[in-house]
């Protein structure tokens, strides 16, 4: 192996010089991308990790910054498909619509996981935005939500289950 | 709907959920669950995440292509990364050079003529010889092996009906004499050779068929349907 040439930075349809800058920066995006998807830290880091490891193998670098990123989003399509089939036998969110990975803008797929779950929020009556807002986004325990709410631990869960049921609806209403 | 809660509760522990089979009602919750919860917390990758993959991947992609013995060792997932990169890893050397700066467009693994030779096969026939004239091209399915059969300078050839991408089934241009894959749109020549396509990797040739002409009939060596 003989040494590459530096460059010092990347730019819009440039190539990467080497697989470390293509990581470096990629990698957060990416995660982002996957724990939108699956919800959860450890299946979103090993999402990831599965996207790199099978799509820098045969990554060739004389291609475009562009292109190298639609090929880990194809990458990264495939892995959660066979991730959802794998566990649950259905494909419960896809990536075909997002264009997050593939954009040049700076880390758009945080915000839009957030106005996404605000436009299901805003939908719900008070009570049960309430009870999803603390569980699921300020992530407090069933305690801390009795105590906020003023209501038992058990009253709770049943708000809590009730409230996800009718954010499913919302959900998917407003999908299409 | 127990499961479904089960799942939620793992969701909202920062833990792995378990797998449990899904029906279309529990997948609305599911995706509202997760829709809600990629606004909260651990969005962003750890540090210690990004540093560890970051010396995994060094240590694979800087090493020799990988050994079974230290896929099969390693966590479930991985084993599935090597059966759906399987035709990368089969190339080896040539493709790592490539990932280590030794790249160029003539770098690239140079397309093996590889043959498919079953274990267990018998020939079967896929055309007769007569729908087959000079310059024809049919498509076959044999249940275990799809590919197609053309006749050149009186010579029967059969090639691999599958993209060697992602696998997707190939369809034929015949106008163009081309067999074009639906999905990221990599033609092949009918003789397997990589024609064009738009994939930063480099794309193998499609396998050969072991194919002949007796009796009347085009004949491929297959491996038998299954029962």
């Amino acid at each position: 192996m003989w040494p590459t040439p530096v460059r010092l930075r990347v730019v819009a349809d440039d190539a990467y010089p080497d697989w470390e800058a293509v990581y470096r920066d990629n990698v957060d995006r990416m995660y982002r991308v996957m724990f939108a998807k699956v919800g959860n830290r450890p299946d979103a880091e090993d999402l990831t990790a599965e996207v790199f490891v099978t799509a820098l193998r045969p990554l060739r670098l004389s291609a475009s910054v562009g292109e190298v990123r639609a090929y880990l989003l194809a990458t990264a399509r495939t892995v959660l498909a066979s991730y959802w089939r794998r566990t649950l036998g259905r494909e419960i969110t896809t990536l075909y619509e997002d264009r997050a990975l593939a954009e040049p803008a700076e880390l758009p797929v945080t915000s839009s996981a957030n106005a996404r779950a605000e436009a299901i929020l805003a939908e719900l009556p008070d009570r049960y935005r309430q009870v999803l807002q603390l569980r699921f986004i300020e992530a407090c325990s069933l305690k801390e939500v009795a105590a906020e709410l003023g209501v038992t631990v058990g009253n709770v869960k049943v708000l809590q289950h009730r409230a996800l049921s009718q954010a499913a609806t919302v959900a998917d209403r407003t999908e299409a | 709907m127990r499961r479904v809660r089960r799942y939620v509760n793992d969701l909202l522990r920062h833990r792995r959920p378990h797998p449990f089979e899904a029906d279309a009602a529990d997948a609305a919750e599911l995706r509202a669950a997760i829709a809600l919860r990629a606004a909260g917390p651990d969005n962003a990758p750890s540090e210690e995440f990004v540093e560890a993959l970051h010396h995994r991947l060094r240590t694979e992609l800087d090493d020799a292509p990988p050994q079974s013995s230290r896929i099969s060792s390693r966590r479930r997932f991985v084993a599935s990364v090597a059966a759906a990169s399987a035709a990368s890893v089969a190339l080896g050397a040539g493709l790592n050079r490539a990932l280590t700066g030794d790249d160029g467009n003539t770098a690239g693994p140079p397309p093996a003529d590889e043959t498919v030779v079953p274990d267990r096969g018998e020939r079967q026939a896929v055309v007769a010889a007569k729908d087959l004239p000079e310059g024809g091209v049919r498509p076959f399915d044999l249940g275990t092996i799809v590919g197609f059969v053309h006749r050149t300078d009186g010579q029967v050839h059969a090639v691999s009906g599958v993209c060697t991408h992602l696998y997707c089934k190939l369809a034929l241009d015949a106008p163009a004499r081309q067999l074009k894959c639906p999905c990221h749109s990599a033609a092949f020549a009918l003789d397997g050779a990589v024609l064009h396509h738009r994939l930063p990797i480099a794309l193998r040739a499609l396998p050969k068929l072991i194919v002949r002409e007796s009796g009347g009939v085009v004949q491929v060596f297959a491996p038998p349907r299954p029962a």
